[in-house]
């Protein structure tokens, strides 16, 4: 029944004309960013975090979820359409959703994809109801050497999840540990790394990182590999088509589909550093193996949209678990919202819902009612969005430069954070050519201060002995669930890498 | 050109660790770690790191000489031209940024990088280069009321 008081005080938060207008704006948003390739809600995040800036901290985490969240809808439209993922979380969606829209199905497909979206997503924000309060019970009686631990749980099943680059990735972690150390060292007041800069004093900041590595970098790379030049060449008709609704059979057929595809994808979301890929894949993997005709997908089976589709935004709801309860990001695009929760002083972690009742409960509400504006617009703003994709990459590309450079002003009003932007773009081009991991960097420098502050602290404490994490209950149960997920993940990434050879 | 970037890598991670052993204390004078104590694991880690890459490059180099396949070079389309010149674009207009301030240097950079990138379509690009620098001002500076980039060189009008 607290949990339920706790909903409806956050739903009354939530349902005000301004902060419905944020939620809307940022899952329209959201959806833009998802339908243009190679974008995902890292780089959209990054990207508009500073527009947020001016605003009530309620409503711009509202509109930074929405954004998140969203991105996952509008991934899919070119994954159906154009056979390109929006983003990697919606790779399976085209094994099975370009084959429908060749079919004469796109319409069909498109809602469905909605409908799945909105289930998972519905699904998973009840499951974040009823679990995050418990996680938040659990998690209290952590302190730095839990934190400590944490940290390096969630860096180091990260970098497992990247696979055959582990070494690479690694070193991208450890770039980012680098550049969080720069600035003024909190405990000895020491200048590290600032070469007498008065602007290197306060660190380098993350917002100007994130949009050169996920926003530059990957337009870099776009160019690189010759996508302006491509244009949005077959690009499949939808609006020709005599049906748009899906049958009665489509909804009836896949109605298991995404009860098992919200569960699986919520559990893996969970898991640092698992995300909503590997959950599209794993869900697509198991929908196929469960399937009477498994020789269909591949083809435009139904089933095989909605599963990938279901999970993915389960999983993107499963992150908040350990985001909002622990401080613990598990992708690039949780850092960038524990960015943003730091930047407006709140810490997520154990004492978050306790101590900021309004906000994690007004940001829960939040997502129950942008699934539903999402499934509205995903349905009906359609043919918006494919006119966005029909604007040519050559013409779309520099537009992005722009608001990457001036939201990267925005925050300090520094030059010298643009130049750094710049940097970072050339930087994150080479590491996407490469091979690293942008997103284990990334990761990296949010949690690098959190977790040396952490390690002194838990020095101090034990007077220089490591055995203190043996001695700590918590920290023995952390250590033993990471060295669980550091043996389960490896094969979970096969399963998924296995769906991926088999569905492309 | 991964080797070198790799070697590029190892150099800022051999910089970045002589610092951390040179001008940062490993412990305080009070006997708590000091300021060099993260920064002394994460450079040596880089470095480390950095060289069992670099040996993997190497052999994997001596690989494609006997006649396998590079996995970082298998991109058919592969543009260094046209990404040296989307670079040069940015790092043009970040330069014009800082002269001529937010809406007049966005439409010289949207001119000139349409002009290259999308050739022909002149009314096209002029209307592109004209609207969203001013959609983008009115979004940024009177909606969001943020900061736009002030001008150094105040041009007459």
């Amino acid at each position: 029944m607290d949990i339920f008081s706790d909903l409806v005080m956050g739903l009354s938060i939530a349902i005000t004309p301004i902060n419905m207008l944020y939620l809307l704006a940022g899952a329209m948003v959201g959806m833009i960013v998802g339908v243009i390739p190679g974008f995902g809600p890292s780089a959209g995040l990054a990207i508009l975090l500073p527009l947020t800036f001016g605003m009530d901290p309620v409503g711009a985490i509202m509109m930074l979820a929405a954004i998140y969240y969203g991105s996952m809808y509008g991934g899919t439209i070119t994954s159906i359409l154009l056979n390109t993922p929006g983003e990697s979380a919606t790779v399976a969606s085209t094994f099975d959703g370009y084959p429908l829209a060749k079919n004469g199905r796109a319409g069909p497909a498109l809602v469905m994809q909605a409908v799945a979206s909105f289930v998972g997503g519905t699904v998973g924000v009840i499951l974040i109801t009823i679990l995050a309060p418990m996680f938040s019970q659990v998690s209290r009686s952590f302190g730095p050497p839990e934190y400590f631990l944490l940290a390096m749980m969630g860096m180091l099943t990260l970098i497992v999840m990247i696979g055959s680059n582990w070494k690479l990735g690694i070193i991208s972690a450890l770039i980012g540990f680098a550049l969080g150390t720069v600035g003024v060292d909190l405990e000895t007041g020491q200048s590290r790394y600032t070469f007498g800069s008065a602007e290197l004093i306060g660190g380098i900041y993350f917002i100007p990182i994130a949009i050169g590595l996920f926003g530059l970098g990957e337009l870099f790379y776009a160019f690189y590999s010759g996508m302006h030049r491509t244009g949005s060449g077959g690009l499949v008709q939808y609006d020709k088509e005599s049906r748009f609704w899906p049958t009665a059979q489509d909804f009836i057929s896949t109605r298991w589909t995404m009860v098992r595809g919200s569960i699986l994808g919520f559990v893996v979301g969970v898991i640092p550093g698992a995300g909503a890929t590997i959950a599209s894949l794993m869900a697509y993997s198991t929908e196929r193996s469960l399937s009477k005709t498994p020789e269909n997908f591949g083809k435009g089976e139904m089933a095989g949209l909605v599963a990938p589709e279901t999970a993915n935004n389960a999983a993107s709801s499963g992150a908040m678990i350990p985001l909002l309860t622990l401080g613990i990001p598990g992708s690039a695009s949780t850092a960038v919202l524990l960015a943003a929760f730091l930047l407006w002083g709140l810490r997520p972690g154990p004492l978050f819902m306790s101590q900021n009742p309004e906000l994690a409960w007004g940001l829960i509400a939040s997502m129950y009612l942008g699934n539903m504006v999402l499934l509205a617009i995903s349905v009906f703003a359609i043919p918006l969005f494919v006119q966005i994709i029909k604007v040519p990459y050559r013409i779309l590309g520099p537009c992005i430069v722009v608001i990457c450079a001036l939201g990267t002003f925005t925050v300090h009003a520094s030059f010298i954070e643009m130049w750094l932007m710049v940097a970072a773009g050339v930087i994150g081009f080479f590491m996407r050519l490469y091979g690293f991991s942008p997103a284990a960097l990334v990761l990296a420098l949010v949690l690098g201060p959190l977790a040396e502050e952490a390690l002194r602290q838990t020095m101090t404490i034990s007077r220089g002995s490591f055995g203190i994490f043996l001695d700590r209950p918590a920290s023995v149960w952390i250590i033993v669930v990471t060295i669980a997920l550091l043996l389960i993940l490896p094969l979970i990434g096969r399963i998924g890498a296995k769906a991926k050879a088999s569905g492309a | 050109m991964r080797i070198v970037f790799l070697i590029v890598l190892l150099c800022g991670a051999i910089f970045y660790t002589y610092i951390a052993f040179s001008d940062l204390n490993f412990m305080t004078r009070t006997g708590r770690l000091g300021p060099g104590f993260f920064p002394r694991l994460v450079g040596l880690g880089i470095v480390v790191m950095t060289l069992w890459a670099i040996v993997d490059a190497l052999r994997d180099r001596r690989v494609i000489g006997a006649g396998g396949t590079d996995p970082y070079d298998m991109t058919p389309d592969a543009r260094w031209r046209d990404f040296a010149l989307l670079v040069a674009l940015v790092l043009g207009y970040a330069i014009l940024i800082r002269l001529f301030g937010g809406w007049i240097s966005t439409v010289v950079y949207l001119g000139t990088a349409l002009y290259l990138l999308n050739p022909g379509r002149h009314l096209q690009n002029a209307l592109v280069a004209l609207i969203f620098p001013t959609t983008v001002y009115l979004l940024f500076d009177r909606v969001l009321n943020a900061n736009m980039p002030p001008a150094l060189i105040n041009l007459p009008f």
